[in-house]
This record gives structure tokens, C-alpha cells and sequence, in this order.
């Protein structure tokens, strides 16, 4: 109980504490910071708890509860939850937001987080369907925060889709309650994830898979999978940069969490077939549609919202592969959590700077800014996957999962996409890092101070390239275990 | 008794998706949040017979909630932004009212052939309605695709949550009621913040047609 309080009541805490004090706008955002630091070290715990052998779960009917998959999950958010508080508007001086923007991000970003961790967390299916639902309201209020034609467009469509995705998702639950119901009749308990696993066997195949399809479509679009995946680029690139590093970072992986909880009911009722078929289609035409649209792309973050979607589609087709698919996949995602979302930061930083987001205005990158540039260049060798980066690692582990699971032609079609894709963001990023710096923008860097948790996340990818800690794997076998065969 | 009661719910739900069928030809918004309110009152009385029949207490709170929030809050909302943009009329759809009624006659068919499992395997009287509510979700799906004015892909996107709601109610009874408070809330807080943006896109682009909204590509 006091596990869960402390990882989900911090970011509440800080909502409600910015909500009711107006002034001291920096004191509030320096709380908030040192608050955001507790819920990691909760998620921490958690993991430390599963180490140990024990899945912490609190309330009446198990309503809390922390597996692996959901400790991966919550120690992913709060990272990418904590990076937003310490580096978010209000805390360094140089940034252009007034007040009033600044307490309503703060507000919001925090609600954000509390849904995505609540949703983690809930063992209850239905309350992760509504705090999903729930991290849609709070995060589209967020990205017109500077009102431009863009922005209003952006927010538009994203809460449209991502509403009807959702609603979708919600028809979905309700079919599996569906045929839960018909099997053991109505019960207050059916909607638990551990209930519905327990009875998947005797669930009746066809309505299953049925609820399925639409689990897969309702999340899929807010996890930002293809065709559905339209809204994501626009939100993403007029979203402020931290909150495009926790939707890109965590967002997409929290909706892709609720995917895999029903894929482990659906495996356990019909076998792996069916899921990994569905998957495989969505997950190759996400990475398909992402890497030609990173061939024509002119604005910098609209490249890294593509790359999510490529990253994406990768984990969903290593969900396909059989155990060790499951385990490369989950390795990916924490990979693509950390890049991201650095990512994202860095790239609001020269925003800030250049004034513009498109690639071809941008130049003498790395005179301007040096550090900035350098990460910046660091982390995009890193997202296209080179070693001695995370991402290289579990992209091979993915790929040789396939070839293992006698899918090469799959294989050899997604690694040309990935060429692909790492070739035009190799050009891009030369475009920007070189020649002289675009005419009136100051050179030097700004804030050194918050340039250091960004570069302690690539030092992360390092040490996940070169080895693969013991926790880790042991929280990631566990998850194989969860998804089950 | 069993019999009446699957009339009952099939004249409910054919009404329920009759409303929502309003939306492809009417022109003019007031239509548009009409039928949504009948539409949402036809709900609330199918919820309240299936309380009555099924014996399940539970969804009486449940019809009161649908009829409070969908029966008259939101709909006087969506009137008072009606009257904010009385001047805008949804023109021409991107598909025309003919098309649209063959469109919809098909996803309506449709959704029969989606639920054949669900109707075949339940044991509830309320089965025979499940294609109905499935083909709403289908119609309403396509409603907001199709047209261009804001305020009318969110009538669209309110009649999907009714034909969600009235698959949960006619194929399981509803889910339990505190999952079901829950979604009101949401859907509460999502038309809070849809009608933030609609005001928005009007005082950003000066008119609530999507079609403006072309700024991004690639």
C-alpha cells in the first residue's frame, strides 16, 4: 500500500499543489521536482520487491497491483515523469512561457502522469481503460499552449482520434467482459486482469478475438500504430518539448501496455496464432508508412515523431516472435523510452534556439550549440540503432528472434526498412549539425545544468549497449513469463 | 414475459440507431443535437426496461446518469454552442446523403455479420439488439469521418459513446458500476475539453469547418 501511495500520490500532489498556489511559481516547480523524484524511487522499489519473488498488490480485490510488466512500466513513466519536472517550464530562467502557461503545464503534465502510472498499476482492465482515456483529456490540453493555427490544428485531431481509438478500446473491453460473462455469469471481479487471465481458457475463442481486434485498434491508435496513426506527428511536433518527450517516450508505450495485458488473456485462450498474424500487419505497415515519410521529412521533430512510429511497429512485430520476440520487444521499449524522450528535450532546446523547426534552417548546429549538438548527434546515432547503444542491442536481439522463429523474409524486409530509415536521418542530422550557424542565432550554450540528467540517459543507452544487467533481465524474463506462449 | 422483453429491446435499440441515422440526412446542427438527445433518453429508457426485466438494480443509477448528463447537460452545452456559431451550417459532407444511406445501410449489415458470434453464443433475452448497437458504433464511426463541421464530429463522436453504452447494456447488462461511473466522468471531462478546442479552432480560424485545418502534412 505505502508502495503505491508513494509512486502515484507525488504527482497527484503536485497537481493539486499547483492548482491552489498561485504564486512562488518556482518554489512550487522545485517541490514538484524533488516530489517527482520519490514516485521513481517507488518504482524502484517495486522492481526490488520482484527481485525478490514478491508482486506488491494493495486494495480490496488486488485493485493495485505491480507484476513485471507493470514495474517496467511505472519506472519508465516516472523516469520520463521526473526528466519533465526538472527540465519543464518554470524552473530554468530562460524559457518562454508566462506564468499563467507555466502553472497550467504543471497542473496538466502532472495529471498526466498520474494517469499513466494509475493505468500501469490498475488491475482492474476498466480502470486502465479510463485512465488511458483519461491521459488523452489531460495531455490535449497541453499542446496548444502557445495558440497558433498549428497547434490548435494538432490538439484537434489528436483528441478526435485518439477519443474514438479509445472508445473503440472501451468496445473491445466490453466484448471481453462480454464473454466472461456468458461463461460464469456477471460478476463485480470479472473486469480483473488476473480474473480474466485465470478463465481465459474456457472463453469462448471467437468473441475473444473479436474483442480483440478492436483492443488492438482502440490502443493501437494512441499507441500510434498504423493507418490510425495520423494524429501523432502533428501532436508530437507542436506539443512543447517536454510534454512531446512523455508522449513519444512513455505515452505510446502505456497504450501498448494495455495491448499486451489483453494479448496474455487472448494467448491464453487461443494460442499465439491469432494475435501475432494482427500484429505483424499493423507492426510492418507502421514501420513501412514511418521510414519513407523520414525520407521527405523537413521539420526536425516531426522526424523524431516518425521514428516513434517506426520504433513502434518494431516492438509490436517483436511481440510476434515468439518468447524471446516478447523479451527484444521490451527491451526495446525501455530503449526507445530513454532515447526518445531525451531526444525530444534536446530538440526543444534548439528550437529555443534556432527559432524554427525545420531541418533546413538549421545549421552550424554544432558551433552553436556544442554540447547540445554533440547529445543531439549522440542520441540520433543511437535511435537508428548503432552500437554501442541500447537500441542496436535489442534491435538484434528482435531480429534474431525472427530469423529463430523461421520468419526471414519478415526479417529482411523490416531491416531493409530500417536502412532506409537510418540512411535519411543520417542526412538530416548532417544537415544540421555542420557549416556555420544560421545567420542571428546567438552561439554558446544556455543552462549547462539541465544538459546533465539528458546526458545520464544516453550514458543509460551505453551501459544497456554493452551488457544487460541482471535486474533487467530477470524483470524482463518475468514479463515473458506474463505474456505467456 | 421473456419475449415482450426482447421486443422491447429491440424497438429501443432500432430507435436508438434510427437517431443516430439522423445525422446523414438532416442538415443544420439543432437536428443534429435533437437527436442526440432522444437518442440518449431512448438509451436510458432501453437501460431502465433491461433493469426492470433483468433484475439488475445497478443500471437504474445507471440510466439516471445517461439521462442527466447525455439527456441534458451536454446537449444544453452543445445548444449554447450551437447558438455561439448559428451562421455555420454543415455544407456539403465529403460524401453526399444518398451515398451516405447506402454507406450506412452496408455498415449497419455489417455489424450483424461482426456479432453473429455474440448473438449466437449469448443466453440473454437482450441479444437481439447487439447488431443494432454495434451498428451504430459503425454509422457513427463513419459520421465523423465524413463531415466537416467540428461541432458535428462531435455529435458523431457522442453517438459512438451511446452505441458503446447500448452494447454493454443489451450484451452484458452493463459492466459493474463503478467501472461505469468512471467512463461518465470521462466522457464528461472529454466534451469539457472537445468544446475548449471547437470555441479554439472558431477564434483561430474564424469559422469551425475542418477542412482549414491543413496546415500540417507529412
Amino acid at each position: 500500500m505505502r508502495t503505491f501511495a508513494l509512486l502515484l500520490g507525488p504527482s497527484l500532489l503536485s497537481a493539486l499543489l499547483a492548482t491552489v498556489v498561485q504564486p512562488y511559481q518556482r518554489i512550487v516547480g522545485g517541490v514538484n521536482a524533488v516530489l517527482s523524484l520519490i514516485s521513481l524511487g517507488a518504482g524502484l522499489a517495486l522492481w526490488g520487491e520482484l527481485l525478490a519473488g514478491r508482486v506488491v498488490t494493495s486494495g480490496p480485490g488486488e485493485f493495485l497491483r505491480a507484476d513485471a510488466l507493470s514495474t517496467l512500466l511505472a519506472v519508465c513513466v516516472s523516469v520520463v515523469g521526473a526528466l519533465a519536472a526538472w527540465l519543464g517550464p518554470g524552473l530554468s530562467r530562460d524559457d518562454d512561457y508566462d506564468g499563467v502557461q507555466v502553472r497550467r503545464f504543471r497542473i496538466f503534465v502532472n495529471l498526466f502522469t498520474f494517469t499513466m502510472l494509475f493505468a500501469v498499476t490498475s488491475n482492474n482492465v476498466g480502470f486502465m481503460w479510463i485512465a488511458i482515456e483519461a491521459t488523452t483529456i489531460t495531455s490535449a490540453l497541453l499542446i496548444p499552449l502557445h495558440v497558433t493555427k498549428a497547434s490548435v490544428e494538432a490538439s484537434w485531431k489528436y483528441i478526435l482520434i485518439g477519443s474514438i481509438g479509445i472508445a473503440l478500446a472501451f468496445g473491445g473491453t466490453v466484448l471481453g467482459y462480454f464473454d466472461f460473462v456468458n461463461m460464469a455469469g456477471r460478476h463485480e471481479a470479472a473486469l480483473n486482469w488476473t480474473v480474466l487471465v485465470a478463465s481465459a481458457p474456457h472463453l469462448h475463442p471467437q468473441v475473444i478475438q473479436l474483442a480483440f481486434v478492436f483492443i488492438l485498434v482502440g490502443y493501437g491508435t494512441k499507441a500510434g500504430l498504423a493507418p490510425m496513426h495520423t494524429w501523432l506527428p502533428d501532436a508530437h511536433a507542436e506539443a512543447p518539448a517536454p510534454l512531446s518527450a512523455m508522449m513519444s517516450g512513455v505515452l505510446l508505450a502505456v497504450a501498448l501496455y494495455a495491448v499486451v495485458r489483453w494479448q496474455a488473456v487472448v494467448n491464453a485462450a487461443v494460442g499465439r496464432g491469432f494475435t501475432d498474424s494482427l500484429y505483424i500487419a499493423l507492426g510492418v505497415l507502421s514501420i513501412l508508412i514511418a521510414s519513407f515519410s523520414l525520407v521527405i521529412q523537413r521539420n526536425y521533430k516531426r522526424m523524431l515523431a516518425y521514428s516513434s512510429i517506426e520504433h513502434t511497429g518494431l516492438i509490436c512485430v517483436g511481440l510476434a516472435l515468439g518468447p524471446l520476440g516478447t523479451f527484444a520487444a521490451m527491451l526495446h521499449l525501455l530503449n526507445h523510452t530513454l532515447a526518445k524522450s531525451t531526444m525530444f528535450f534536446l530538440a526543444g532546446r534548439i528550437l529555443h534556439r534556432y527559432g524554427t523547426a525545420e531541418i533546413g534552417r538549421v545549421s552550424g548546429l554544432l558551433r552553436a550549440m556544442p554540447w547540445t549538438g554533440g547529445l543531439f548527434a549522440t542520441g540520433l546515432l543511437a535511435v537508428i540503432g548503432l552500437p554501442p547503444f541500447g537500441l542496436f542491442l535489442s534491435e538484434f536481439a528482435l531480429v534474431r528472434a525472427g530469423f529463430a522463429a523461421g520468419r526471414p523474409w519478415l526479417m529482411g524486409l523490416v531491416l531493409v526498412l530500417m536502412t532506409l530509415a537510418f540512411v535519411s536521418m543520417i542526412g538530416h542530422l548532417n544537415r544540421m549539425l555542420y557549416g556555420a550557424p544560421t545567420a542571428g542565432v546567438p552561439v554558446g550554450e544556455g543552462s549547462h545544468w539541465s544538459l546533465i540528467p539528458l546526458a545520464a540517459c544516453i550514458a543509460a543507452l551505453l551501459v544497456l549497449g554493452v551488457a544487460l544487467p541482471t535486474p533487467l533481465a530477470t524483470l524482463l524474463r518475468q514479463i515473458v513469463e506474463i505474456v505467456g506462449s | 414475459m421473456d419475449s415482450a422483453f426482447s421486443q422491447l429491446c429491440v424497438l429501443g435499440s432500432s430507435l436508438v440507431l434510427i437517431f443516430g441515422l439522423i445525422l446523414l440526412w438532416r442538415r443544420g446542427v439543432t437536428a443534429y443535437i435533437n437527436a442526440f438527445m432522444w437518442q440518449s433518453i431512448v438509451l436510458a429508457a432501453v437501460t431502465v426496461i433491461v433493469a426492470r426485466f433483468g433484475n439488475v438494480a445497478e443500471l437504474y443509477w445507471v440510466a439516471v446518469c445517461l439521462l442527466l448528463l447525455k439527456g441534458l447537460v451536454i446537449p444544453r452545452l452543445l445548444r449554447r454552442m450551437e447558438r455561439r456559431f448559428s451562421a455555420e451550417r454543415e455544407l456539403e459532407p465529403y460524401v453526399n446523403t444518398a451515398t451516405s444511406m447506402v454507406v450506412a445501410g452496408l455498415l449497419v449489415l455489417f455489424g450483424y455479420a461482426v456479432t453473429r458470434p455474440l448473438v449466437a453464443l449469448s443466453h440473454l433475452p437482450t441479444r437481439v439488439g447487439v447488431p443494432l448497437a454495434m451498428g451504430l458504433v459503425l454509422v457513427s464511426l463513419f459520421v465523423v469521418i465524413s463531415r466537416k463541421k467540428a461541432l458535428t464530429q462531435v455529435v458523431g463522436f457522442l453517438m459512438l459513446e451511446n452505441g458503446l453504452a447500448l452494447l454493454a447494456v443489451l450484451g452484458t447488462y452493463g459492466i459493474p458500476l463503478i467501472v461505469e461511473l468512471g467512463v461518465f466522468l470521462d466522457a464528461l471531462m472529454g466534451f469539457l475539453v472537445m468544446q475548449i478546442f471547437v470555441y479554439q479552432i472558431h477564434e483561430t480560424f474564424e469559422s469551425i469547418d475542418v477542412e482549414q485545418l491543413n496546415q500540417l502534412r507529412h
